[in-house]
């Protein structure tokens, strides 16, 4: 029993970092039908915007995490502006811009490792100290994280479901040509999309890097899950993918809790060769998912 | 003049669909483009509006040079065009898109009066506004995506064959909404494939074929004139 309960947390836990990072992959591709493979090094560049803010400038973690967010969201709105942009709908698009985005992602990567060194950081916690809930140790920390995870999460989705530029991102990613005659600057859209994904993905990082280690390569593995999120959720949907983040985040975390965390990883990509095998369009996905 | 179309040519990769186009339009007036299918009448909507970049000629607006702006510059000026096959937002509710309709500042401002005026016009709309568009009907989804340029401020209306694929009583219906649009005094030009619903909306009627006006006139002159419609549109 304690087991499970311990298991549920985690899978909480790690569900709301993930959700942050995944929902910032799909927002791009239903509305860019952009794979970013540099969404890890924004994870990395907020984390470490966060431990330069805190650690070389003495600002408090409740003030470094907007830091990473915004850190995180320039450096997205420099990336469409500098390399997306100029390829928008050039023939290739598919392939170029994925390609284009991993070579994004190993120069950030050789860059923080310039300027940070390769030994790890960790981002120190809000509050620390943890209370013991149905013998399940829960870390204030870790609420906190969830916490500011969900209420990220609840805005997007508000901004999305209702704002002028919310309902323009939908419209852009339901139909562009349309959404255009309509008076939305698509391309102006595109650099929104990308700057909030980013952001998001900044979030995650100084969250996540309050309970893990921090090093130029972190980001590899939550974007790698991030994908398997999307993927399960049905690309290109906001709820989907808001669920499917916690499916698996308490799939990793069971995993964890009965067999060990070696297997997590593993097991995680089995179940998404499985799902990719019985639904290959994911939880919520259509066939061609054009949801938003 | 509210329109003012010169030398235009547009098509899509090495075929030219529409040859040197001239057309002017006055505030508040009617004019309706007749011809066969697939011979430039979509193709000119489209490129008034941008969607189709336009390979040369020039296009003035409300008084202002719009040649080579973006189609969403030129509905932020006002010209409005209801593209043929509906353009719905599939997975957005039928009130979210008449709202996208009104995603222009000033009519953002007043969605809450435009929601309810175009709900007074079409009010199978108000019936369906909680539903997702790819679930309306055939009918439904033409008055939903006329009702979705009603939302705009428009000084200019461009509707691309309103009847295509529907109902003869719904027809009836919608070239009637589109006709109280017009007496309300706003500009409308308007593709269609046949002249049997064009009355009383159209002051001037343009025949095109393979891409070049062929005869321009006042109205009851030309959809007077039934052996010169049936010889180009059959």
């Amino acid at each position: 029993m304690s087991e499970l309960l311990q298991a549920v947390w985690g899978g909480i836990l790690s569900g709301s970092v993930y959700g942050l990072m995944a929902i910032g992959l799909t927002l791009i591709w239903g509305a860019v039908r952009l794979l970013n493979l540099a969404h890890g090094a924004l994870y990395v560049v907020g984390a470490y915007a966060a431990w330069t803010a805190i650690n070389l400038v003495g600002f408090s973690l409740v003030v470094a995490i907007p830091v990473a967010v915004v850190a995180a969201g320039a450096l997205g709105f420099l990336l469409h502006t500098v390399v997306i942009r100029p390829m928008l709908g050039r023939p290739g698009w598919d392939s170029a811009s994925i390609i284009a985005t991993v070579g994004v992602a190993i120069a950030l990567q050789a860059a923080t490792l310039l300027v940070f060194g390769p030994r790890v950081k960790q981002i120190p916690a809000v509050v620390s100290g943890s209370a013991v809930v149905a013998s399940v140790r829960i870390s204030y920390q870790g609420l906190v994280i969830v916490a500011v995870a969900v209420i990220a999460l609840a805005a997007l989705y508000f901004y999305l479901r209702s704002s002028r530029q919310g309902m323009a991102i939908r419209a852009v990613s339901q139909h562009m040509d349309a959404a255009a005659l309509m008076g939305v600057p698509v391309e102006r859209t595109y650099a929104l999309v990308m700057v909030i994904s980013a952001g998001l993905a900044g979030l995650a990082g100084v969250l996540l890097s309050s309970l893990l280690f921090l090093s130029p390569t972190s980001g590899f593995t939550p974007m790698i899950i991030a994908l398997l999120v999307t993927i399960f959720g049905g690309l290109g949907s906001v709820k989907g993918t808001i669920v499917a983040a916690y499916l698996i985040g308490l799939l990793e975390s069971s995993v964890q809790v009965y067999l060990g965390g070696a297997l997590a990883l593993p097991v995680l990509f089995l179940f998404i060769i499985v799902v990719l095998i019985v639904r290959p369009n994911g939880l919520f996905g259509v066939a061609e998912a054009q949801r938003l | 003049m509210i329109l003012e179309v010169e030398g235009l040519e547009a098509g899509y990769g090495a075929a030219t669909v529409l040859h040197n186009i001239d057309l002017s339009m006055a505030e508040g007036e009617g004019v309706v483009v007749l011809g066969p299918n697939g011979h430039g009448k979509t193709t000119l909507l489209r490129a008034i509006s941008a969607v189709t970049k336009p390979t040369s000629g020039t296009l003035r607006f409300a008084g202002e040079d719009v040649t080579g702006w973006r189609p969403d510059q030129i509905a932020t000026a006002g010209l409005v065009h209801i593209p043929q096959g509906d353009a719905l937002f599939p997975e957005m509710t039928v009130e979210d898109n008449l709202l996208m309709g009104a995603f222009v500042k000033p009519a953002w401002m007043s969605r809450q009066h435009r929601l309810e005026r175009v709900y007074e016009l079409l009010p199978t709309l108000k019936d369906r506004r909680r539903q997702l568009a790819n679930s309306l009907s055939g009918g439904e989804r033409r008055m939903l995506a006329i009702g979705r340029g009603l939302m705009a401020e428009a000084k200019l209306l461009m509707i691309d064959e309103p009847s295509l694929g529907l109902a003869p009583l719904l027809i009836e219906q919608i070239y009637d909404q589109i006709r109280a649009i017009k007496k309300s005094g706003l500009a409308i030009l308007l593709a269609d494939e046949n002249a049997d619903h064009v009355e009383g909306l159209a002051d001037r009627v343009i025949l095109l074929e393979t891409g070049l006006f062929v005869r321009e006139g006042p109205a009851e002159t030309l959809l007077a004139d039934e052996a010169l419609l049936a010889a180009y549109l059959g």
